[in-house]
């Protein structure tokens, strides 16, 4: 049976920049892998490709089983994702985002649906409020919220805990083990690694768009093996 | 389809752009065809005065019809051209056009709700403005009715109107090749300026931006006829550049 999320050989290029190459993984239904790199390490190029915002240079991009770029509805139906911003239209109210993603996804009960979501995502007071006066928080909580109303399988987020405060980053914890009990496929980055220890099944570690390895998140100073790795990868390319 | 019709609709229907732009120009259109012809009853010799009565042919609601008729094909471009460069330019300025991706629903429908829902805003506009010209007209008291075919020339007003603010949503294309306002204000402007030197030039009938325009004048003194298959090229050009945008929006990456 095909992963949720795969990466076969999977390589970008922006111009002369290698953004992503060659890189192999699998994210599989009932776990959280997590993907930890400096900045442009390639982690949201990544991302992208198996969302298919981005055409791969060469290899593949799977999701569900297809290639990202050419997946159908029944595909991205299940699909829930936040990717750098939220879904936030400044005009819209909170209540009216969610509505607006609801009826994207093709949520059937979109009221009763965006009422729920609305509630466990302690966004009740702000429901009527334009998603242009939120804090940067808030709009992140909104667009997590719009980004799982749909009850997804397959979830993508791209650094979750931006702009959340510590109750925040808890809630994303608990949503993202919740959402693997119900055997969804999670994949996550962060920047920050304790965050992911707590969370993650599976830890990959990205540098200059290659995986330099992986990490056990149940191991002990995360922080150190995470910079040997990128230090020896420096080292093997002549760079350190 | 229906869905993000719906989803379309709304960002329409709370947006301060599209509001602004329906308020000025209900408002501001029968004014300033009514100060137009204020100006060139008036007579005199200023550089306004001297513009006005170049404009205005005729007398009374001919007058009025008349100028209303130049106003309109000018306003149903540039009013709904700044809403079509913002409803699709928005989506990248905004950084909202990466959270389209990952829907069971296409981009390029999201691009074709667009087009839909700008049309469907731009015949409202249209009937809007038209009819507070005449209720603006009747309460000045432009003139006798009598011997005046109001109805055919609300008809043509309504034709032109409509054609025009539904070419001027093709500026939605560069504003998403453009991937922002910007290019998509500055086509606007370009286009504006090349519509006129094409009627200037007397080939205004062929070029789809001008055919509307002169099709509202039709019968007017120095006006070029405009025929079935010249008026017939507003919608295909159109249509056509609404396909390209949609095919655009389907193949579109993120940057």
């Amino acid at each position: 049976m095909a992963e949720p999320l795969e990466a076969r050989n999977l390589v970008r290029f922006y111009g002369d920049e290698r953004a992503v190459d060659g890189i192999d993984l699998q994210v599989q239904a009932g776990e959280i892998h997590a993907i930890v790199g400096l900045n442009g390490a390639g982690k949201t190029t990544l991302m992208r490709l198996l969302l298919g915002m981005v055409a791969p240079t060469s290899g593949l991009a799977l999701i569900g089983g297809v290639d990202a770029r050419a997946a159908g509805p029944d595909v991205w139906k299940r699909v829930g994702s936040l990717i750098e911003t939220p879904f936030a239209y400044p005009e819209l109210t909170v209540t009216e985002n969610l509505e607006a993603s609801a009826l994207l996804h093709g949520v059937n009960n979109v009221n009763e649906e965006v009422a729920r979501v609305i509630g466990d995502f302690g966004l009740e007071h702000w429901a009527d409020r334009r998603a242009r006066a939120l804090s940067l928080g808030n709009r992140q909580r909104l667009g997590l919220a719009a980004a799982m109303l749909h009850r997804p399988s397959i979830l993508v987020l791209d650094e979750p805990a931006n702009a959340l405060d510590p109750a925040g980053v808890v809630f994303i914890r608990d949503l993202m083990r919740s959402a693997v009990e119900h055997n969804a496929a999670v994949m996550v980055s962060s920047h920050h690694l304790d965050q992911l220890a707590r969370v993650a099944d599976r830890i990959t570690v990205l540098h200059r768009g290659t995986t330099i390895g992986t990490l056990d998140p149940r191991g002990s100073d995360l922080e150190q093996q995470f910079f040997d790795l990128v230090y020896q990868d420096d080292r093997e390319r002549g760079l350190a | 389809m229906k869905r993000v019709l719906t989803v379309e609709f709304v960002k329409t229907r709370r947006s301060t752009v599209v509001l602004v732009t329906t308020v000025l120009t209900v408002i501001l259109v029968p004014l300033l065809c009514l100060g137009f012809v204020a100006v060139a009853k008036a007579g005199g010799a200023g550089a306004v005065a001297l513009k006005a009565q170049a404009m205005v042919v005729g007398e009374g609601w001919e007058a009025y019809l008349g100028l209303l008729a130049q106003i309109v094909s000018i306003a149903m471009f540039i009013g709904p051209g700044v809403v079509a460069a913002w409803a699709f330019g928005r989506e990248f300025s905004d950084r909202t056009f990466p959270t389209l991706f990952g829907l069971p629903v296409s981009k390029g429908s999201i691009a074709a709700a667009k087009f839909v829902v700008l049309a469907c805003w731009g015949l409202v506009l249209t009937v809007l403005t038209l009819g507070a010209a005449v209720l603006i007209g009747l309460i000045a008291h432009v003139g006798p009715l009598a011997g005046i075919n109001v109805a055919g020339w609300l008809w043509r007003l309504l034709v032109a109107g409509f054609l025009t603010s539904t070419i001027s949503l093709t500026i939605g294309f560069v504003a998403s090749v453009g991937r922002g306002y910007l290019p998509a204000f500055g086509a606007l402007i370009l286009l504006t300026m090349i519509t006129q030197i094409a009627v200037l030039f007397g080939t205004g009938a062929w070029f789809p931006y001008a055919a509307p325009g002169l099709f509202a004048l039709q019968g007017a003194e120095g006006i070029a006829d405009v025929n079935a298959f010249q008026l017939l090229l507003v919608p295909v050009w159109t249509l056509f550049v609404s396909w390209l945008t949609v095919r655009w929006w389907n193949h579109a990456e993120v940057t």
